[in-house]
């Protein structure tokens, strides 16, 4: 166990925060600013610390943390970072900041309890990210709703109760179906093996020894229910739109960048080792609904008024390539899907902030009544068209490499998604400059002529987002190096566990696949818990 | 006749003397008492008051009374068997019965003070 | 004479008494008459509600004192069987019993600024508290039927007074008179059961029924299924579980606050000792026949109080729905019939008397004098005006959900592994869902909770008095420290679980 707890205290930080701001006084809302900010900040600055400090090339768990929770029940504390979380970490970390002072100041009314719940929900996402436990993944898993429904109700727009309790009741319906799932799955390895533990990786190396592939194909549904509608996969996705329709700017922000990914996180850290057999025989069933979401996702985005759900629907489009590569079960695939799930974030963030800046405004995000931004706005303009063409995955930006990842990792197992999937990629470029050319181009009327151009502080909000997926578009190394060993472990669990056997392209070097065994993993996870 | 009958027997006679001596009071009672009919005489006995019309039939003050009636009225259900089984009960029994009755007395002390007692 | 009367009648054996075994009971029967005795003597003196206020007080913390020291007795002795056979204080009974007294001394503490506000009396009130909390007691520790039945009386009794004790209130009387019509019907059935019981085994202490189930096979089952089922439809009304829960909602939404928060905490922990005990001690080998029933029973208690709810608009009468929910809940602990399930549901009765207690404190101190107006457009905005006491509410309400990090949480995970852990899908699935069902309808009430007043809002903003207040903090930072360190808790309840 490392010296200092750092995991525990990027998961602790922001909730410090939010409980000492609980003594500021109400009418000092600038002091409840620079607290928040403080307090984000400084989790940035432990995850980059973690960031930094990471190992490279161990596809294991590292500064595993573990402390008895519930005694009896065999839950644990118990919080570890790997390739695939660690960019989720630092990605939570960064977008905090930037969705707080996004929001700073055109949230003016109940500053305190909208940056303490903001606070309170980047501790959940932390936890989210770093726990090992299930039941510990599932506590923070459900925790989150209560900030982001307080959030979404709180400082939302016209229609943000109706949005605040979809967002709550479809998450909640899917994460009480898995909390179900967990607890059998929990109970089935106590009486098979005598211990009742929900350590994730004590469980991976069990993998269902001797139980049936139907108990394994439920309980697989079952976390999938949860992971599906917070993807959120077609045909769960219905609720996204809405809550993003709705939600704050700095809450849509952490919503599109951190909290959809969420679902396709749980698909990566648990249904591989958990499930093993159902991960290999569902994939076609994952794939289908990837590409549908895709194609459907990129039609309905063409179809929208509305700014933000054009974007709103892009993300489910976006989502689709995320699962996509990791059902293609390839370790190209999966290395593209994570790949996205970094890079995402970035650019619809940048999105988002920019659509906010323009309802800043114009109080509007209607399509039909904005147009000729670019007139009275061209630097808001040159920063939309960054944005737009990071998002579009244009080469050069991290969009690119992290879809055609997922491409060539689909098209080496199952061609025909990948085919299908590619026009999807066409169709994104067709509704983002469809809608870039009618708010942006034209004759300026009426209010838009007489629009602001972006502020400095804007521009400082949104350039680091956008410089990072420019970096990452070329120069992806540092991110795939961190990522690549633990997804060939997984790729290399799943052949073990199943006859299921990677389709390798020529010239692939098949002995480079492997990694730590999870049987290690799970001698080690006991040792610690002595 | 047998023996399973002769028990009975006991039980006529007691029925037999019940009707005998209401029959004898009530018989007594017309011999001897003076007859001036009246017509409020014949109405339902309530108490003085008078029974048809107004929302209560009888006083709401009956009540109290009815209620503590029957705490007392119990309390002597409780004591008959006690006080045939006294001695083998012991003082044990002794103290469970004054405890008992402690009790009731207490209902009745907070009856009076909250002037339940008092008609007016 | 008298030396041959003497030979005749055998001396009649009385029963010894570990008197340590009844003291709660005495303890806080005593103070209940002791505070009618003040009101008596006293009369209305200026000193007689703090009076009796502390003379309610000192029986429950004698009381609890009682209960520390037999918790150490039976936990070193195993448990202590009295009077006969008709008392038996053992770990789980000495548990629930500290369940109650934490719902009697919060009940009392926030009864102190209710009555005031209301101008009710306060002795007769505190009396018939006290004597319901001693009837609960004995009734947690009671081993035989009839015992049960009387302490089952003394419970009830008071309580169909107190739910009419705001008499000027149309509501609360007829609260009163539903709650006793229906209360004395299931008494009635509940005897009924007992007599078929005492029927079908020829005992009436649980412990000799279970032997004698144990040693002998029926010839006939009937007498003793139908004596089973009564007693269960009985002891189902208390706990509130449906069908035997119409009751509930009128009841809980005209009763006092104080009141309704007494009755979902405390009797309802006294209702599940007693079915719980029952059947875990008399019945246990004819588990395959209730336990069906009683799945039959979580189910419809899940579902209907969960879905109910959603159609309410008075917050008091959500509530009550939700506290029929929460007995399905328990209910599902008790049907898996194992150790872990009775552990959860021990569990859930203690984190629930704080969840119930800490929101109805906080309704009632929400609430206008005169108590009658509780619906959900009149709490819009409470949360805003009043933030910290509104932010309490909402998350006691959360806890209710079953947000992680509170205890609702806690409970809920531990009788759903126990369904998990005896293979009971079919309940832990229905029990999740019903469990989001809920989520919705306390969503609403936070929702109208956090809403900007619209100007119809009717709710007080008299500064929180000290006695309820402390009932607030403590049992917001019991329910947080259940949800953030359940450990001891977890472990207090898995010493709780056993009868020896």
């Amino acid at each position: 166990m490392p010296d200092f707890p750092i995991l525990t205290a990027i998961v602790v930080t922001p909730i410090i925060g939010a409980a000492l701001m609980t003594l500021i006084p109400a009418r000092r809302p600038e002091i409840t600013r620079i607290v928040a900010l403080l307090f984000t900040v400084a989790t940035l600055g432990l995850s980059i610390w973690l960031l930094w400090n990471f190992k490279v090339g161990d596809p294991d768990f590292q500064y595993v943390e573990n402390y008895e929770w519930i005694p009896g029940l065999g839950a644990r504390f118990i919080l570890g970072v790997d390739g695939i979380s660690i960019f989720m970490v630092v990605i939570t970390a960064l977008l905090m900041p930037i969705g707080l002072l996004a929001s700073a100041h055109h949230v003016d009314h109940r500053v305190k309890a909208f940056f303490g719940w903001f606070l309170v929900l980047e501790t959940a996402i932390m936890g989210i990210f770093l726990s090992l436990d299930l039941i510990g993944f599932f506590v923070f898993w459900e925790f989150m709703l209560v900030p982001m429904y307080f959030l979404i109700q709180g400082w939302g727009h016209d229609n943000r109760r109706y949005a605040a309790t979809k967002f709550f009741l479809y998450t909640a319906v899917g994460s009480a179906l898995m909390l179900a799932c967990t607890l059998v799955l929990g109970f089935l390895h106590e009486a098979s093996t005598g211990l009742l533990t929900f350590d994730f990786r004590i469980l991976a190396a069990w993998g269902f020894g001797g139980l049936s592939i139907t108990t394994e194909t439920i309980l697989f549904l079952g976390f999938m229910a949860a992971f599906a509608i917070k993807a959120p996969l077609f045909p769960f996705h219905t609720w996204l739109p809405d809550v993003h329709t709705e939600a704050p700017t700095a809450g849509s922000v952490v919503l599109a960048g951190v909290i959809i990914k969420m679902g396709a996180y749980g698909f990566i850290r648990f249904s591989f080792e958990l499930f093993p057999r159902a991960t290999v025989d569902l994939a076609p069933l994952l794939l289908i609904t990837a590409v549908i979401g895709i194609l459907y996702g990129s039609i309905v985005a063409a179809m929208q008024r509305d700014l933000k759900r054009l974007v709103a629907y892009s993300s489910v489009a976006h989502m689709g390539f995320v699962i996509l590569g990791l059902a293609s079960l390839t370790v190209i695939g999966l290395n593209g899907a994570t790949f996205i799930m970094v890079s995402h974030p970035l650019t619809t963030g940048a999105l988002f902030l920019i659509i906010g800046f323009i309802y800043e405004r114009r109080h509007t995000r209607q399509i039909d009544e904005l147009g000729g931004i670019w007139k009275p706005a061209p630097v808001l303009t040159a920063l939309f068209i960054v944005a737009m063409f990071a998002g579009i995955g244009l080469p050069g930006f991290s969009g690119f490499v992290g879809e055609f990842l997922a491409l060539a990792g689909t098209f080496i197992s199952e061609r025909p998604y990948a085919i299908l999937a590619a026009v999807g990629v066409v169709l994104a470029a067709v509704y983002m400059l469809w809608a870039f050319q009618r708010v942006f181009t034209g004759k300026p009327t009426g209010e838009n002529a007489k629009m602001t151009d972006a502020t400095k502080r804007e521009i400082l909000l949104v350039a680091p987002l956008l410089v990072l997926s420019l970096f990452l578009g070329l120069y992806p190394k540092p991110v795939l190096e961190r990522i690549e060993p633990t997804v060939r472990q997984k790729i290399a669990f799943l052949e073990q566990k199943t006859d299921y056997r990677q389709k390798r392209p020529h010239g692939f070097d098949s002995n480079r696949l492997g990694g730590e065994s999870y049987k290690d993993l799970a001698k080690k996870a006991l040792k610690e818990q002595r | 006749m047998t023996e399973f009958y002769r028990e009975y027997l006991a039980v006529a006679v007691l029925i037999g003397a019940a009707l005998a001596l209401v029959g004898l009071m009530l018989g007594v009672g017309k011999l001897i008492r003076p007859v001036r009919p009246q017509a409020d005489k014949y109405i339902t006995y309530e108490a003085g008051s008078d029974p048809v019309g107004g929302w209560g039939q009888s006083n709401v003050r009956y009540y109290v009374y009815a209620l503590l009636f029957v705490i007392f009225d119990v309390e002597a259900v409780f004591i008959f068997p006690w006080a045939v089984g006294l001695e083998p009960l012991g003082i044990f029994g002794l103290v469970e019965m004054v405890v008992f009755i402690l009790i009731l007395v207490l209902g009745l002390v907070y009856a009076w003070r909250k002037g339940v007692l008092r008609w007016a | 004479m008298t030396g041959f009367v003497l030979a005749a009648i055998a001396p009649i054996t009385t029963p010894s008494v570990d008197w340590l075994g009844v003291a709660p009971v005495i303890a806080l029967g005593g103070a209940g008459v002791a505070i009618v005795l003040a009101r008596a003597l006293l009369r209305r003196s200026a000193v007689t509600t703090p009076v009796c206020v502390a003379l309610g007080i000192l029986g429950v913390v004698l009381a609890a004192i009682f209960e520390y020291r037999l918790w150490h007795l039976v936990r070193a002795d195993g448990a202590i069987t009295t009077m006969a056979g008709m008392v038996r204080v053992d770990p789980f009974g000495v548990f629930l019993s500290v369940v109650v007294l934490i719902g009697t001394i919060y009940a009392l503490f926030i009864s102190v600024a209710y009555l005031k506000r209301e101008s009710l009396d306060a002795p007769e009130y505190l009396a018939l508290v006290m004597l319901s909390a001693a009837g609960m007691v004995a009734i947690i520790t009671a081993n035989d039927l009839i015992a049960i039945f009387v302490a089952l009386e003394v419970l009830s009794i008071p309580l169909y007074v107190l739910a009419a004790f705001d008499r000027r209130r149309m509501a609360s009387q007829e609260a009163g008179l539903k709650y006793f019509v229906l209360g004395a019907f299931s008494s009635a059935v509940f005897l009924y059961g007992v007599a078929l019981t005492y029927g079908a085994t020829g005992s009436t202490s649980l412990t000799a029924i279970g032997d004698f189930l144990a040693n002998n096979t029926l010839y006939e089952q009937g007498t003793l299924l139908a004596g089973g089922a009564l007693l269960l439809a009985g002891l189902g009304f208390k706990v509130a579980a449906v069908p035997f829960h119409f009751w509930t909602p009128d009841v809980y939404e005209g009763a006092p606050t104080p009141v309704t928060a007494f009755m979902a905490a405390a009797t309802k922990a006294a209702a599940f000792a007693v079915l719980i005990r029952v059947f875990s001690i008399a019945f246990p080998l004819y588990r395959t026949d209730w336990k069906p029933a009683l799945w039959v029973l979580a189910v419809l208690t899940l579902v209907v109080g969960s879905v109910a709810a959603l159609v309410q608009t008075d917050v008091k009468r959500i509530l009550a729905y939700s506290a029929i929910a929460h007995s399905g809940y328990i209910l599902i602990g008790f049907q898996t019939g194992t150790i872990a399930g009775r552990q959860a549901a021990l569990l859930y009765l203690l984190i629930y008397t704080f969840m119930a207690i800490g929101t109805f404190a906080v309704i009632m101190l929400a609430s206008m004098t005169g108590d009658d107006r509780h619906s959900l457009d009149d709490y819009r905005g409470f949360a805003l005006q009043r933030p910290v006491l509104g932010g309490i509410l909402i998350f006691f309400l959360l806890a209710q959900a079953g947000i992680p990090l509170t205890g609702g949480f806690i409970a809920k995970l531990e009788v759903f592994s126990a369904a998990a852990q005896s293979n009971n899908y079919s309940l832990l699935v229905i029990g999740v869902l019903a469990a989001v069902v809920a989520m919705f309808f306390y969503l609403r009430i936070a929702l109208a909770l956090a809403s900007p007043a619209t100007g119809g809002e009717y709710f007080s903003d008299r500064r929180v008095d000290r006695w309820s207040g402390v009932v607030v903090a403590t049992a917001a930072l019991a329910v947080l420290a259940t949800g953030v360190t359940p450990g001891p808790f977890i472990d207090w309840a898995r010493q709780a679980v056993y009868f020896v």
